[in-house]
């Protein structure tokens, strides 16, 4: 049978499978096993357990675990808390500096936790009823949190990029620095409409602000630079070349841990335990769809469809940016149904080769991609960020925190066209500190 | 029945147990790495090999525990739409995909341990570690999946659960 045929059934069969609600990694899992079995026969199985175990055996998968950790230690204490008011008193003289103390501790949180609902959780559940007590319109104050949680997996260190690099076989340390910058420009823009929009609807920035004596706006700070300084601690390992991600982000979670017990005082083993048993659980669920991915590749490598697909794009005469179109396009609809790891581990091994194929640098496409993954946290049907701010205020609308968020997708839709044009907002950082390109 | 339900539960539970286990001690045994190898200028043995094979026992191990508490990611969309009894044979459906599946990979692992303990198998590295210790997780773990999924299924038709656990939500890191 024809290789694409067979392809186009693996899709559909996909599709069909993780339709049912199956667990996402047993879908996978099931799919594959199927169609090897259909095609190659029982004794092609027998490869099944140590591709699957194979696929989880690397040391640079270590570092999921531990980022998980680090970002669960400092989701669990006070400190996004302690974040949002550093900000808030810092910056509550300047224009709009509600709603940009908001974002900032979004992206700054994000980078710390690396969890999108975590991100939105701790700073929506301060920021969102403050901004609607100074009048900021509802739509304005959930959207701006829901988009700003979204950073998380694009400004490092973020496990989708971990799991981009394992998937592509790509250098985790250059795919954190594609990051940073294009997630600044993100946090940029969507500072940026907050601003245009409050103005827009004639909302005053002058009226309300409380005024912070130097003493409060010095107290909070101590708190929150040792997470700071463990940011930026795992970036410089990371970079000076001293230690791999997987030690860096291990020696990472030992500090934040260290640090929840000494600053928030949770000491009690039941405290750490939760954060322990939390991770475990995370990691436990992203590892299993990425064993499980391993099998999938497999099968569709040894049905040569991942080759096919390649051949058949490649031979199509198209020009380089209608194929990157295609492609964000079907990114975003894959985005809209899947969690991001399940559609990086799936797409990112055939796409890499077809994007590298036209000329595109494959750490930009990495971004590209990540901000693809972001729009699909805030669109229904399981924009997970909109349902996490929905239960932080569950007497804003869904359809009014959608309708809030959009303006911010197309924030993102925008970023995608700027790093189009200026794709070295991405790669010259990479470049600049670790030579090549 | 209701016996082996809980019986399973509770193994299910230990298992989440001993993987938060493996993991805070993953976390140690890299901080030390850390120390002896940059601090100190040694070279380290066994805990490269420790720790990616630690994580990939929490992983194993800890998917039964996972699976009890239904945190394994998937696309509850169409359930959402279906009226109760369809989406209880929707869950069914869905269940037994993941049993087959599972029960597969629980029995290949269980195959590869098996050669790997007669074939007196070593990890390539300077530790060489039995493999088939990493390997037991997959019969270990797996099939604890495995038997959660039948329990999951027999709680399923005797009522005792909902299908898919409609009214909760999990948060999910990496998103």
């Amino acid at each position: 049978m024809d290789p694409l045929f067979i392809g186009l059934l693996v899709a559909f069969a996909t599709i069909l499978v993780l339709s049912s609600g199956i667990p996402v990694a047993f879908g996978l899992g099931l799919v594959a096993v199927g169609f090897l079995f259909a095609f190659e026969g029982l004794d092609s199985l027998d490869v099944m357990a140590e591709t699957f175990f194979s696929g989880l055996a690397e040391f640079a998968l270590v570092s999921i675990p531990m980022f998980i950790v680090m970002g669960a230690a400092v989701a669990s204490s006070p400190a996004g808390k302690d974040l949002y008011a550093a900000l808030d008193r810092w910056l509550n003289r300047v224009p709009g500096g509600l709603i940009i103390s908001n974002i900032g501790a979004c992206s700054i949180f994000a980078a710390l936790s690396g969890s999108s609902p975590a991100t939105c959780a701790a700073i929506g559940k301060m920021g969102i009823p403050e901004m609607r007590k100074r009048g900021y319109p509802d739509g304005l104050a959930t959207g701006s949190i829901a988009a700003g949680g979204t950073l998380g997996i694009l400004i490092p260190p973020s496990i989708t990029m971990i799991v981009y690099g394992i998937a592509t076989e790509t250098s985790i340390g250059r795919l954190f620095l594609a990051g940073l910058l294009p997630g600044l420009l993100l946090t940029t823009l969507f500072m940026c409409w907050s601003l245009y929009t409050a103005w827009q609807n004639g909302y005053s920035f002058k009226d309300q602000a409380n005024k912070y004596s130097w003493r409060e706006k010095f107290e909070v700070l101590p708190r929150i630079f040792p997470f700071l300084l463990i940011i930026v601690g795992v970036l410089y390992v990371l970079y000076g070349g001293v230690a791999t991600p997987s030690e860096a982000a291990g020696v990472g979670a030992m500090f934040c841990l260290v640090l929840v017990v000494v600053i928030y005082g949770m000491w009690q083993p039941r405290k750490i335990w939760n954060i322990l048993s939390d991770s475990m659980k995370e990691s436990v669920m992203i590892l299993m769809i990425i064993g499980a991915s391993a099998l999938f590749s497999y099968t569709l490598s040894s049905l040569y469809v991942t080759q096919s697909v390649a051949e058949y794009i490649a031979a199509l005469d198209i020009n380089k940016w209608q194929l990157l179109i295609i492609i964000n396009l079907f990114l975003l609809v894959a985005g809209f149904f899947l969690p991001p790891v399940a559609v990086i581990l799936m797409t990112a091994p055939i796409l890499l080769p077809i994007i590298v194929q036209a000329g595109f640098d494959p750490y930009w496409f990495a971004v590209v991609f990540t901000i693809n993954m972001e729009i699909g946290l805030i669109t229904p049907p399981v924009g997970l960020n909109l349902y996490v701010i929905n239960g932080i205020v569950p007497d804003v609308s869904l359809p009014t925190i959608l309708k809030g968020a959009l303006p911010f997708m197309l924030c993102m839709v925008l970023a995608i066209a700027i790093l189009c044009v200026f794709p070295e907002i991405a790669t010259w950082l990479p470049n600049y500190m670790m030579g090549g390109g | 029945m209701n016996f082996f339900i809980d019986i399973v539960r509770q193994l299910s539970r230990a298992c989440g147990v001993f993987a938060s286990i493996l993991i805070a001690s993953a976390i140690v045994v890299v901080c030390q790495m850390v120390v002896l190898r940059y601090f100190l200028q040694e070279s380290t043995v066994w805990q490269t090999d420790y720790v990616t094979y630690a994580l990939v026992a929490a992983t194993l191990i800890g998917s039964p525990y996972v699976l009890l508490i239904k945190g394994h990611v998937n696309v509850d969309l169409l359930p959402h739409y279906l009226s109760l009894p369809a989406r209880k044979i929707l869950a069914l459906l869905a269940s037994i995909g993941g049993l087959v599946f599972t029960a597969l990979l629980a029995w290949k692992g269980y195959e590869m341990f098996a050669e790997a303990l007669h074939g007196g198998w070593v990890t390539d590295t300077i530790w060489e570690l039995p493999l088939w210790i990493p390997y037991l997780s997959i019969p270990l773990g797996i099939g604890l999946l495995s038997l959660q999924y039948v329990a999951d299924i027999l709680a399923l038709l005797n009522g005792r659960d909902m299908p898919f656990a409609m009214d909760t939500h999990s948060a999910f890191e990496g998103e």
